[in-house]
């Protein structure tokens, strides 16, 4: 039922009739009955608005008087173009940053997995040695928690891996997954094509010869045909049946790899994988308890927390320790947060995200202080239409209401303009990731999607409140008689304070932006011109992984001779070697134990080093000097005597320097003893600011790996030096894969990618921050210049010159400057060793950083006093002494 | 007692018009002009409904289901909207009359502490 405004017409003209004919029964004319009922009856229109409102929910009406200030805000705000436009630009630029670092957050933290269900709530699981390194788990151990730990709904394993994708295709190589069957089921990701993996594909070693395909792969490499199931492809040399093919949104549980294809774990060894096992039938390879496959994922059980996991599964791993070596008695099983799993592209990522995030609020704070800068100025000059409204009985709560609408008017296009800003910003950043990357394929869980909108919504509204908030409340508390008799222009004090304290904290985090920025951008100028160990320029590198075209180690040694014969065939080559690892790694990779004669390691202490294999000539290629002792010959081969290399760090630690480290013998990864033959200087090894690291070469001849990385040095330009070492390689075999071809200068660009990205956005956040800043103090200095033009009439019809009246301005406003200048360098001074993993080369107090953002922070703070404080000693005294 | 106002009238008590409307229909069937007319005379003028008040008051009986309206044709002879009482409504009227016994007995026993509680 709802109000009907014809029939409620009726019955008031009824109730006149009635009323009036009962006054002419009384003997009064009937015409001015008519009017007599009428007056009696009252305000026809309030009575039928007041019929009316019984019938309207509350709701409406809360809102229809919303609909109302909103219609208001806007063409309020429509009518100062300029306020508005700015305060929407600042909060744009507020919120896209902001929303950009939430995009990525959110990506590393929140969604990690794109197309799997809360994959924030993930779970890795790892064991822990009594030195707190972590270490990946061996099939039977997984097969042996699997069934036990009831902590995880479901457990379940993968082990990142590449792969190269057949002959009969132009042969490249792919990011995979080697997972045990119920990855799928326990991710909850289904096929959209035929099926994923059960547990039927788990049952023996090699009996299953299937793979399961990612959707860009299909589209990519099979035009999507929908016969696709069935098909045989082959990867590594082995042909796999094409089973199913995964749902678009689903890229695999590696962070920031684009995964193409999911291999059953029984295929592992068919396919060349080891995972460190000495063994070499395919079943002996799964059943070997010392691999070191991958860290067990899963969700928990409801009401199992990380650490309640940890201790549960620890419980189980103890009941074990019998059948395990002595030296892994100690060790924990720990599980934590998957945002958190050791080694992973996630748990890198995060402090980066996590230093953006606070810098990213900082720069909002400097918005908000701005705009509530804005709005603050701009209610003084409304004072006279509040006071009007007061005067005309509006509650000041209905004002507040109306003030904070009206900024929410603002915030809401500018929470719009901040989300397109972010939504193509990020494709730039990725853009740049994947072009350091090519060819490898990455994918980053970065869209812009309903939790992003969200979260600007909620910034924007939480600005709105902010900065609307208190400037509201000091513009409703007006003295009326005063505003009004005074012909309704903006006067009177209190504000005075509130705009101090805004011009104050601007110029403070401003501050702490700018030495952020400073102390990170030198840190990134002094790793890009940093001596990483070796020679970067003229020198190039080439991966190459033989068992993805399925060479067995007698034909591997074979390709990799003759590769470097062929590469060195080349007049414009002067020197070419083979590496088991190429330098500037950036991903932590798999350590190998190792003992030294006459050197007994403390229980706590962990002796694992990263090793690699390499030839000869590596050391004089990459112009690693040798601090004592020889290279390795070409007769350091499988007949000879075992011989090592060791780095300076290694030798100064644990051997007592590289002369009386000659001669010591060493053992790698539980293999034989072998000899010190050298001592080669320290190189950075995985990043340009890592610490000085223990680091093992063993001869090539001697240790054969399927995966080596080609490094040519000439004096070609770099990249007639790639396409030849690339061309050389196809020579060889035209099916190859090869995995990457790039100069030595872009891994060190792209070592430094992180590093970049940081300073990039900790340097945008300063200058936008300090540009905010500017603005914020020059805004309110100039109001309070306007404001004086009375007093400067005054003073300069007595006889000040120009001079001195803006030297009092100059004074009030560095005055401020330089009390936010105090407590910024303060604040400072407490947080920048939070920066401490992103400094390379200053100190976190370094002088430099510090001076200059001073300096720029307190030249924008005169720059901001001194233009309106010049433009207004020009005004005529006269003409100022006149207003008002 | 409370205070007159200056034509001698009662200034009706908060939420009590409900109370008046729904006794004033206990009657039988009435139209809006002759419920304000009941409500004068049976208080012998001291109580003045204004129709600013009576028709929002009669609306919102109608739309919480204590009255229903229909039209029809007065006594004399005229087109009228009548209200009648629904059961629901007599039930309210009941917990009104008691609710305001209770009150009024309260009242009473505020202002005269000595004396006993009824008029």
């Amino acid at each position: 039922m709802a109000f009907d405004d014809d029939d409620f017409k009726d019955e008031i003209q009824a109730h006149l009739a009635i009323a009036a004919g009962e006054k002419v029964r009384d003997g009064i004319d009937p015409r001015d009955a008519r009017y007599a009922a009428l007056r009696e009856f009252g305000n026809v229109t309030l009575t039928r608005e007041a019929a009316r409102q019984v019938w309207t929910p509350r709701w409406l009406e809360a809102l229809s008087d919303l609909a109302g200030d909103v219609r208001y805000a806007v063409r309020s705000l429509a009518k100062r173009r300029a306020f508005s436009l700015t305060v929407i630009g600042v909060l744009a630029l507020g919120i896209g940053l902001n929303a950009a670092v939430f995009t990525m957050l959110k990506g590393i933290a929140l969604t990690p997995i794109a197309g799997v269900a809360g994959s924030g709530r993930l779970n890795t699981l790892y064991r822990e040695t009594t030195a707190h390194r972590p270490v990946r788990l061996s099939y039977p151990d997984y097969q042996y928690l699997r069934y036990r730990d009831t902590a995880f709904r479901e457990l379940f394993g993968s082990a990142y891996a590449r792969v190269g994708l057949g002959k009969d295709r132009a042969s490249r190589s792919l990011f995979a997954e080697v997972v045990t069957s119920n990855y799928f089921h326990a991710l909850g990701v289904s096929a959209q094509l035929g099926r994923t993996l059960t547990d039927a594909d788990e049952i023996a070693p090699g009996r299953s010869p299937v793979v399961v395909i990612s959707d860009a792969l299909w589209r990519r490499e099979f035009a999507a045909d929908p016969g696709i199931l069935g098909q045989t492809i082959e990867l590594n040399s082995a042909r796999l049946t094409i089973v199913g093919v995964t749902e678009p949104s689903f890229h695999g549980t590696i962070v920031a790899y684009d995964v193409e294809v999911f291999i059953p774990i029984m295929m592992a060894p068919q396919l060349g994988f080891t995972f460190g096992s000495k063994r070499t039938s395919p079943a002996e390879i799964l059943a070997d308890p010392l691999t070191t496959m991958f860290y067990p994922q899963g969700f928990l059980r409801p009401g199992v927390t990380s650490a309640s996991a940890s201790a549960q599964s620890t419980t189980l791993w103890s009941a074990t320790a019998a059948d395990r070596p002595v030296a892994e008695t100690g060790e924990q099983i720990r599980v934590v947060p998957f945002q958190r799993a050791p080694g992973s592209g996630q748990s890198t990522l995060l402090p980066t995200l996590m230093v953006l995030t606070a810098m990213g609020l900082l720069f909002l704070a400097i918005a908000c202080a701005n705009i509530a800068g804005l709005v603050l100025v701009r209610g003084l000059s409304r004072r006279g239409e509040i006071a009007v409204r007061l005067a005309l009985g509006a509650s000041r709560r209905r004002i507040v209401r109306l003030l904070i609408v009206e900024n929410l008017v603002l915030a809401l296009p500018g929470a719009a303009a901040g989300i397109l800003l972010a939504a193509n910003g990020i494709p730039v950043l990725t853009a740049y990731s994947e072009w350091l990357a090519a060819p490898e394929r990455l994918f980053m869980n970065l869209g812009v999607d309903g939790l992003v909108i969200a979260f600007a919504t909620l910034v924007a509204c939480g600005c709105a409140l902010v900065f609307g908030f208190v400037p509201a409340l000091q513009t409703t508390r007006v003295d009326l008689m005063a505003v009004i008799s005074q012909d309704a222009s903006p006067r009177g004090a209190p504000r005075g304070r509130f705009r101090s304290v805004l011009v104050v904290a601007q110029v403070a985090v401003s501050l702490l932006l700018l030495v952020g920025a400073g102390l990170v951008t030198r840190s990134l100028d002094a790793a890009r011109h940093a001596y990483p160990g070796f020679q970067v320029d003229g020198v190039t590198m080439v991966e190459l992984d033989l068992k993805q075209h399925g060479y067995d180690e007698a034909q591997g040694r074979v390709f990799y001779k003759r590769l470097l014969d062929e590469v060195r065939t080349d007049g414009a080559v002067e020197s070419a070697a083979l590496a088991g690892w190429p330098p500037l790694d950036f991903l932590e990779t798999r350590g190998q134990p190792v003992r030294m004669e006459g050197y007994d390691s403390r229980r706590d202490e962990d002796l694992v080093f990263l090793t690699s294999a390499v030839t000869p000539e590596y050391f004089s290629t990459l112009s690693i000097p040798l601090r004592a002792g020889r290279p390795f010959q070409d007769a350091d081969d499988e007949a000879s005597t075992p011989v090592v290399i060791i780095n300076g760090t290694l030798a100064d630690r644990y051997l007592g320097g590289p002369q009386r480290a000659l001669g010591r013998r060493i053992s790698v990864g539980g293999g034989e003893w072998r000899t010190v033959v050298g001592v080669a200087a320290d190189v950075k090894y995985l990043r340009i600011n890592e610490a000085p690291r223990s680091y093992v070469y063993l001869p090539f001849l001697q240790q054969y790996r399927p995966v080596m990385t080609l490094h040519t040095r000439g004096t070609a330009p770099d990249d007639v030096l790639v396409e030849q070492a690339r061309a050389a390689v196809m020579k060889l075999d035209r099916d190859l894969p090869i995995l990457s071809a790039r100069p030595m200068t872009m891994q060190f660009t792209s070592s430094l990618l992180l590093f970049n990205i940081t300073a990039t956005m900790l340097f945008v956040f300063g200058i936008a921050g300090m540009s905010l800043a500017a603005l914020g103090t020059y805004g309110l200095v100039a109001y309070t210049v306007r404001q004086s033009t009375h007093e400067i009439g005054i003073r300069m019809a007595l006889g000040a010159d120009r001079v001195s009246v803006v030297r009092g301005f100059l004074a009030r406003g560095l005055r401020l400057g330089l009390i936010g200048a105090a407590f910024g360098t303060a604040g400072a001074l407490a947080s920048s060793r939070y920066l401490d993993g992103w400094l390379f080369g200053v100190t976190a107090t370094d002088g430099v950083s510090f001076t200059r953002a001073l300096a720029i922070v307190l030249a924008g703070v005169v720059v901001a006093t001194f233009v309106p404080a010049w433009r207004a000693s020009k005004t005529d005294p006269l003409s100022a002494l006149r207003h008002q | 007692m409370p205070k007159t106002s200056d034509e001698g009238r009662l200034e009706l008590l908060q939420g009590t018009l409900d109370m008046l409307v729904l006794r004033t229909l206990q009657w039988g069937p009435q139209h809006g002009h002759g419920i304000g007319q009941a409500i004068r005379t049976q208080s012998d003028d001291l109580l003045k409904v204004e129709t600013g008040s009576l028709y929002p008051a009669l609306h919102r009986l109608v739309k919480r289901g204590w009255l229903k309206a229909e039209w029809g044709v007065s006594q004399s002879n005229q087109r009228a909207k009548f209200y009648r009482l629904t059961p629901e409504g007599k039930k309210q009227l009941l917990r009104e009359e008691s609710r305001w016994a209770q009150l009024v007995s309260a009242i009473a026993r505020v202002m005269n502490p000595a004396r006993s509680s009824d008029e």
